[in-house]
């Protein structure tokens, strides 16, 4: 094509001979690619948020002593809590070591014990790995050294609010702890009493030791999966497992859901694919007058289906530019509404949605071809 | 003469209103297939989080504190109190008791057990106590309506599986063993007096018999063991018994301590948390006829007396948090998904409209006034529209059905209102796309455009 000035004007008076036309035309392909862009990055960026959602579900991971089971209650060495890793997939692992010791509760200046299940608790996160409501909480008390909380069922049997002290004692051994917060699970929690590990270790008469260890960890169930595997590495003396209870709900939910998407959104995408290039065909046909005429001055069909291929290409980049970066940012704000946090853009999103706004045009342009048998003189007698 | 233009329309160039018509099924088939999964997605998730168990938990309301580290509650069997069996028929006669999905009460005890004869265990005082679990499997309630209901703890925690055999049958003397108790029972074997020191390398396994004593000394039942259970939990380590079978252990006849209700719930949405106790009689109704757990829970306290029911929290919160985002998400998509077919199609609509510019203006040379052309153009648009939108609807309803069998396995109810909103949504789109490009037509002097500039 030794003519390449001549080639670019001619492609130039394609696309502005007819604004109408063009503005059509860009508007397909835009809302091609801003759906896909959007539909792309919205779909990557849900499938990582839905592993942190599932954390709303509490600890999924669970350090027990091996030969731990409910008759001989044994118990772990504290120092197991240094060497668990801070994080899975990006995300911190909250992690909480908990002791429970059989003892007997009074609240201050009563007389009247009664038995409960008091908690020691040491680590981060307790509120992540024991999802639940306060149904009182005092964060000016909670940073007292003998603060506790106790389970919603727990303070009612106690008749104890946020400021007041409970006794703790068990054969011979005291303690004494001041309520921050009352928590409601509706779980076993609920009538247990949540110390500071050392408090519950001095009760039990267990310096260093640990009932278990839960752990709250983010990731598909694969990533899951391999860090339990990990971790039963890394401590051979205890039994490493995922709470089957979660692990299987998580698990299946997550196929299902994030199939389902991938699903919708491949549908989607397709059949928004084939809509925009049914659209564009439909104008692509309009152009017989030009294949007519060109093919009439002289014009090669090779030569005159590479003017309007390049014309698609053209048309492609610049729908696929402005649509994508549309559905991106657009992609933001919906991650925002559904999430609450805005959807982080990746950038691979916009190439490839620019790609396949090219691959359609270019694809809507198929039409075209057909044209080359078109004979010029029956054009411009006007048959069609 | 007007039906015989539109009719004509259509014969004397099919393959460019084929095209036409192409992108408005297609268009319209996305919003069907969109709309179609995102009205049955709720409902669907929904039953499948019913996999994470029960949400609901019924204990006594004037009880000891309970003594319950890692699911086995420690507190001897004469400490606490206990609920009637013979209410729990009543669940099925709340306001929501078609979202009442399953129930299991429990009841545990302490159990001397070994499989060998009975009376080497008095003997023996170091052999350990196990908790035995008693609860329902497949079990057949009578609802007070006169009917009767199947249902256990097989379907509240989906999770407790068999690793062999199979459950037991409520009426015989049979019982599923922990995975972990089989094993270790199996290796401790010798310690017993009967066992001659014979440490027994065979774990626990479907066939085998256990011997039962209770605590306070006297012979229990003789058990069959049909299957192993796996829980990953602390009934790794017990033995799960018909409920009957526990309540004569534990000598509470007729009793048991926990309920375990796995309900259908709407997720709590601002109304759905607040205090019943501060709305309007009004809210009040609302509140009590919609599927929130609280709403739920209030119910089945008013018709088992004297019981505490509780919301578990992690359940009903992480799956009204997770359901309200994933149905939030389809929506979103939806909408999406119909303002690109709507773009496209209007684009298509108004592409039909501008190459027909020789026609308009022949039509106007002919003597046709502006409004005319526009009627005449909008029929036709209007035709394809409803052609367009029935094709479409078809065949997203297949895509949506093909969606929902591989993804939920079940096939979703094809929705007629659907074809209506489908319809009229097609034909707004077209008329708008076509709306511009024809009131340019209406102002076309036909002149120049018959001349061909």
């Amino acid at each position: 094509m030794g003519n390449s000035p001549m080639f670019w004007r001619i492609v130039r008076r394609l696309i502005t001979a007819n604004y109408g036309r063009l503005f059509v035309i860009l508007l397909a392909l835009g809302a091609g690619a801003a759906i896909t862009s959007a539909l792309l990055n919205l779909q990557i960026d849900a499938k990582r948020r839905l592993t942190t959602e599932f954390r709303a579900l509490g600890a999924n991971v669970i350090v027990v002593p091996r030969d731990a089971n409910a008759t001989s209650g044994g118990t772990l060495d504290q120092t197991v809590i240094a060497g668990l890793p801070a994080e899975n997939a990006g995300k911190p692992v909250p992690a909480v070591a908990f002791l429970y010791v059989i003892g007997e509760v009074a609240k201050a200046g009563e007389i009247h014990y009664q038995a409960a299940v008091i908690a020691g608790t040491e680590g981060q996160g307790l509120t992540q790995v024991r999802p639940g409501r306060r149904t009182e909480y005092s964060a000016e008390l909670e940073k007292d050294p003998a603060a506790c909380e106790a389970g919603a069922k727990a303070a009612g049997q106690f008749k104890v609010h946020t400021g007041d002290s409970l006794h703790l004692r068990n054969q011979g051994r005291e303690a004494t702890c001041n309520v921050f917060a009352v928590v409601a699970t509706g779980g076993a929690e609920d009538t247990q009493i949540f110390t500071k590990l050392a408090t519950a270790q001095t009760l039990a008469e267990l310096p260093g030791r640990i009932s278990l260890v839960q752990l709250s960890v983010t990731g598909t169930p694969d990533s899951i999966d391999r860090f339990i595997k990990a971790l039963s590495k890394r401590l051979p003396g205890a039994d490493v497992h995922g709470i089957k209870q979660l692990a299987e709900a998580e698990g299946k939910l997550y196929n299902r859901i994030s199939g389902l998407l991938t699903a919708t959104v491949i549908i989607v995408l397709l059949l928004t694919s084939l809509c925009v290039m049914a659209g564009m065909s439909n104008v692509a046909i309009e152009r017989k007058n030009d294949v007519g005429l060109m093919k009439a001055i002289g014009g090669s069909v090779r030569r005159v289906v590479r003017l309007f291929l390049a014309e698609a290409i053209v048309m492609g980049i610049v729908g696929g530019l402005i649509g994508s970066a549309f559905g991106i940012l657009g992609s933001i704000w919906l991650g925002k509404t559904v999430f609450g946090v805005a959807a982080e853009p990746r950038w691979i999103v916009y190439p490839v949605s620019v790609g396949i706004t090219i691959i359609v045009s270019i694809a809507s342009a198929f039409p075209l071809r057909r044209l080359a048998s078109i004979r010029p003189a029956s054009v411009f007698r006007g048959e069609a | 003469m007007f039906l015989r233009l539109v009719a004509d329309s259509f014969t004397r160039r099919p393959k460019r209103k084929m095209l036409t018509l192409a992108a408005l099924a297609l268009g319209m088939a996305v919003a069907t297939a969109a709309l179609s999964v995102s009205l049955d997605v709720g409902d669907r998730l929904a039953q499948e989080f019913r996999s994470l168990g029960a949400n609901l938990l019924v204990t006594p309301e004037a009880d000891s504190l309970p003594l319950e580290i890692g699911g086995v509650d420690y507190r001897p069997a004469n400490a606490g109190a206990y609920l009637p069996e013979a209410d729990l028929g009543k669940l099925k006669t709340i306001f929501w008791r078609h979202n009442i999905k399953a129930f299991a009460p429990i009841l545990e005890a302490q159990v001397k057990a070994s499989p060998f004869s009975e009376y080497s265990l008095s003997d023996s005082p170091s052999w350990p106590a196990f908790t035995v679990i008693g609860t329902w499997v497949n079990h057949e309630v009578k609802i007070p309506d006169g009917t009767t209901y199947v249902t256990g703890i097989e379907k509240t925690n989906p999770w407790w599986q068999l690793k062999e055999g199979r459950w037991f049958r409520e009426g015989g003397n049979e019982c599923v063993i922990g995975k972990n108790l089989a094993a270790a029972m199996g290796t401790r074997l010798g310690e017993l007096p009967g066992s001659g020191g014979v440490v027994a390398k065979d774990k626990l396994k479907p066939g085998s018999t256990l011997f039962t004593y209770t605590l306070n000394g006297h012979l229990g039942p003789k058990l069959d063991v049909v299957g192993v259970l796996d829980t990953g939990g602390p009934e790794d380590n017990a033995i799960v018994v018909p409920l009957d079978i526990a309540q004569s252990l534990a000598g509470k006849p007729g009793e048991y301590r926990r309920l375990y209700v796995s309900a259908l719930t709407k997720p709590e949405d601002a109304f759905g948390r607040k205090d019943p106790k501060s709305m309007t009689p009004a809210e009040f109704d609302r509140w009590y006829c919609s599927p929130y757990v609280s709403a739920i829970a209030l119910q089945i306290g008013q018709e088992l007396k004297g019981t505490d029911v509780r919301v578990i929290r992690r359940v009903a919160e992480g799956e009204g948090t997770i359901l309200t985002r994933v149905r939030t998400l389809l929506w979103l998509v939806t909408f999406a998904a119909l303002a690109a077919a709507a773009l496209a199609v209007g684009a298509s609509a108004a592409a039909s409209v501008l190459e027909r510019r020789t026609e308009i203006g022949l039509m106007k040379a002919l003597g046709a006034g502006s409004g005319l052309v526009g009627v005449l153009l909008a029929a036709e648009q209007l035709l394809v529209a409803f052609v367009g939108g029935g094709i479409g609807y078809a065949v997203g309803i297949l895509l949506a059905r093909l969606l929902g069998e591989k993804i939920f396995g079940f096939t979703p109810e094809p929705k007629l209102f659907l074809l209506f909103i489908v319809l009229v949504l097609a034909s707004f789109i077209t008329l708008l796309g076509s709306a511009y490009p024809l009131r340019r037509a209406s102002q076309y002097d036909p002149a120049p455009i018959l001349r061909g500039e």
